[in-house]
C-alpha cells in the first residue's frame, strides 16, 4: 500500500492514473448515446450497436478533451481562469438543460409574467419577512442574553419552537389556524408572518452569537469612558457585532428567497406558484421550472453582490 | 397572576365557541359587496388554467362567470392549494369552490354541495408503448394517482360519492401498488417518462387525459369508463340561502343549455349529463 502511494508521487504515474480511471469513469457512463457517439460515427459505426469498443472510443475521446481543456487552462493566466471554470460549467448545465427538448417560444411568451408578477411578488415577501425577522432576532437575542428569567423563559420556549416546526406547517397553522381565533388574515400576511417568524428564531441565534463575540473589554472600556449601558450597546457593542452577523444573516436571506416558495401553498403568486402554474396549461413544466430556478439563481447572485458590499461596510475598521 | 389565569381561560373559551358562520352571512356578503368570491385550482386544465394572457381562463371559471353575472355581481378568482380548499372553515375568505370537486361523504361533513354542475368519467390510461389493453389487466401494477382524491379514495376501494343520481360502479382493480401525487398531471409526468419506468398506469379524469394527449403525452385510455363522478359547487357550512340561491341559479343554467354549451366549448362533449 505505502508503496503504491510513493508511486503516486511521481508525476507520470499520477497523470497516468488519472487519465485511466477517467477513461473507466467514462466507459461505465455510457457516453454512446451523446454528441460525442454521433461525431465518432463515421469510427465505431452506430454508436448504440457498437458495444464496447464505442464505450472505449467515446471514453478516450473524451478523456482526451478533459486533459487537453485542463492544460489548457493551466496556460491561461490566473484572472481569466475564473471566468473560463464559470464559462465552461455554465455551458454544460445549458447543454444538459438544453438535451430536455424544450420549448423556447413558450418560455419567452411566459418569461415577462414570471418576471413581473412571480419574482416581484417573492422579492417584496422576502424583504419585508427579512426586516421583520431582523427586528424579531435582535429583540429574541437579547432576552436570551438577558438576566431576566421571564425574558429568557419566553425567548428560549420561542427559538425553540419555531426552529423545530418545518416552515410549511406554520405557513398552514398561521393561514389555517389563526381564523379559528377570530382572526381572518389574507395568504400575503399570513406568509409574511410565517417567514419573519420562522427565519427570526434563527437569526436570534445568529445576533446572540454576533453580540457574545464582541470581546468583553470592549464594554467594559466603554463604561470605564463613562458610556450608558444603551450607549455601549449601540455605540460599541453593535457596530462590532454586526461584522459577525451580516455574513449569516445574507446567507439567511438567500435562504428566505427560496423558501418563500412555500408560501404559494396559500395561493399567493410568486414565482414558484407561476412556474408551477403557467407551465400546466400546456404541459410544459419542465420549461417553466427550469426557467424559475434560473431567476432564483441570478435574484441569490444579485444579493450575494450586495452582502458582498455591505460586508465591507461593516469591516472597513479592519482593513489596514 | 389570576389576570393571565383569567385571559388564558378565555382565550381558550374563544377557541371552544368559535363557530362557523352564521345564516345568511354569505349570501349578504356578496349582495353587500357586489362581489362573489370564488377559489378555483389553477393547474387544472382545461377545466382552469392560466391562459395566454396571464388570466384564469377553463370550464369552471366561465361556469363562475356565469353564476356571478346571474346573482348580478362581480365575479373574484383565489387560488389556495387543494387541501385548504377541501379543509372548510373558510371564514369568508371565498365564498364559494367552482372547481371541480366531487361531493364525498367525508367532504360534505365540513363543506355544502348545493348543485352539480357536470359529470366526469373517470378513467384509466397507460403509456402508449403498454401491452395492457382492459382494466382487468392492471391489477397488481403500479398506478399513480391525485392523493385523497376520488382515483386515490377508488382504488384504496372506499369511495363514496354523496350525491343523487351517481350510476352504480364496482371495483374492476385491485393496485399492486397505489402512488399519490399533489396533482394528476404529475402523475402524467411519470407515466410520460416510459411504460413501467415509475408507473404502468395512471387513473385520472378523462378530460385531462385527453387534454394531455392534445400536448403530445404519450398516453392512452384504457377501457371504458370505470366511474362517473358528479362535480359539485362547494360552499362553507351555515348559510341556507347562499345555498339555495347556487342551487337555483345553477339549475337554471342547466334547464337553457348554458352549461351544455359551456362543457361543449372546452370538452367538445357534453358532460353535464351522465349518459
Amino acid at each position: 500500500m505505502m508503496q503504491m502511494l510513493a508511486l503516486l508521487e511521481d508525476r507520470r504515474i499520477r497523470l497516468i492514473t488519472a487519465s485511466l480511471a477517467s477513461l473507466l469513469l467514462f466507459m461505465a457512463l455510457d457516453i454512446r448515446g451523446s454528441m460525442l457517439g454521433e461525431m465518432l460515427r463515421p469510427a465505431i459505426g452506430e454508436p448504440a450497436d457498437s458495444g464496447l469498443y464505442g464505450r472505449f472510443a467515446t471514453g478516450l475521446v473524451a478523456t482526451f478533451l478533459l486533459g487537453v481543456n485542463l492544460v489548457v487552462l493551466d496556460l491561461l493566466p490566473r484572472r481569466l481562469q475564473l471566468p473560463v471554470v464559470w464559462l465552461e460549467l455554465l455551458a454544460l448545465f445549458l447543454a444538459f438543460f438544453l438535451s430536455f427538448g424544450l420549448d423556447f417560444a413558450f418560455i419567452q411568451k411566459k418569461l415577462w409574467f414570471l418576471i413581473s408578477q412571480g419574482a416581484v411578488t417573492t422579492i417584496y415577501v422576502s424583504l419585508i419577512s427579512i426586516a421583520i425577522a431582523c427586528v424579531i432576532a435582535m429583540v429574541a437575542a437579547v432576552a436570551k442574553l438577558s438576566s431576566n428569567p421571564l425574558f429568557f423563559g419566553v425567548s428560549t420556549f420561542y427559538i425553540s419552537f419555531f426552529r423545530g416546526l418545518p416552515l410549511l406547517m406554520q405557513i398552514y397553522l398561521i393561514y389555517l389556524g389563526l381564523p379559528q381565533l377570530g382572526f381572518v388574515v389574507d395568504p400575503i400576511p399570513a406568509g409574511i408572518a410565517a417567514l419573519s417568524i420562522c427565519y427570526g428564531a434563527y437569526m436570534a441565534e445568529i445576533f446572540r452569537a454576533g453580540i457574545l463575540g464582541v470581546p468583553r473589554g470592549q464594554s467594559e472600556a466603554a463604561a470605564a469612558l463613562g458610556l450608558k449601558g444603551p450607549q455601549i450597546f449601540t455605540k460599541v457593542v453593535m457596530p462590532q457585532a454586526m461584522r459577525l452577523i451580516v455574513p449569516p444573516t445574507g446567507n439567511q436571506f438567500i435562504a428566505m428567497l427560496k423558501d418563500s416558495s412555500l408560501v404559494s401553498v396559500v395561493g399567493v403568486w410568486e414565482l414558484t406558484f407561476l412556474a408551477k402554474t403557467a407551465g400546466k396549461s400546456e404541459f410544459k413544466h419542465v420549461e417553466m421550472l427550469i426557467t424559475a430556478s434560473l431567476i432564483y439563481w441570478a435574484m441569490s447572485i444579485c444579493f450575494e453582490l450586495i452582502q458582498a458590499r455591505i460586508e465591507r461596510h461593516y469591516t472597513k475598521s479592519d482593513l489596514r | 397572576m389570576k389576570t393571565s389565569v383569567r385571559l388564558l381561560g378565555s382565550a381558550v373559551l374563544a377557541l371552544l365557541v368559535a363557530t362557523p358562520g352564521i345564516a345568511g352571512e354569505t349570501l349578504d356578503r356578496v349582495m353587500s359587496e357586489g362581489k362573489l368570491v370564488m377559489s378555483s385550482d389553477p393547474a387544472y386544465p382545461p377545466q382552469s388554467f392560466l391562459n395566454d394572457a396571464n388570466e384564469m381562463d377553463g370550464f369552471d371559471i366561465d361556469v363562475g362567470k356565469e353564476v356571478a353575472k346571474r346573482l348580478g355581481v362581480e365575479l373574484e378568482i383565489v387560488t389556495p392549494s387543494w387541501d385548504i380548499i377541501t379543509a372548510g372553515r373558510w371564514n369568508g375568505r371565498w365564498d364559494v369552490s367552482i372547481g371541480s370537486m366531487t361531493p364525498t361523504a367525508q367532504r360534505a361533513q365540513v363543506l355544502g354541495f348545493p348543485a352539480i354542475y357536470y359529470y366526469v368519467p373517470a378513467a384509466f390510461a397507460v403509456h402508449n408503448d403498454s401491452a395492457v389493453s382492459s382494466i382487468a389487466e392492471l391489477s397488481g401494477k403500479t398506478i399513480g394517482v391525485c392523493g385523497g382524491c376520488t382515483y386515490d379514495a377508488y382504488l384504496q376501494k372506499n369511495l363514496v360519492i354523496d350525491a343523487e343520481g351517481v350510476p352504480a360502479f364496482d371495483y374492476q382493480v385491485t393496485a399492486g401498488e397505489i402512488r399519490t401525487y399533489d396533482t394528476d398531471t404529475s402523475a402524467y409526468d411519470d407515466l410520460r417518462i416510459g411504460d413501467g419506468k415509475r408507473l404502468d398506469a395512471v387513473m385520472s379524469a378523462m378530460p385531462t387525459i385527453l387534454e394531455a394527449q392534445k400536448n403530445n403525452y404519450p398516453m392512452k385510455i384504457v377501457g371504458d369508463p370505470a366511474f362517473y363522478e358528479p362535480l359539485a359547487v362547494a360552499t362553507d357550512k351555515g348559510d341556507e340561502a347562499f345555498d339555495a340561491k347556487i342551487a337555483e341559479v345553477v339549475q337554471a343554467m342547466h334547464d337553457d343549455g348554458t352549461l351544455t354549451a359551456l362543457s361543449e366549448k372546452w370538452f367538445g362533449v357534453d358532460y353535464t349529463s351522465v349518459k
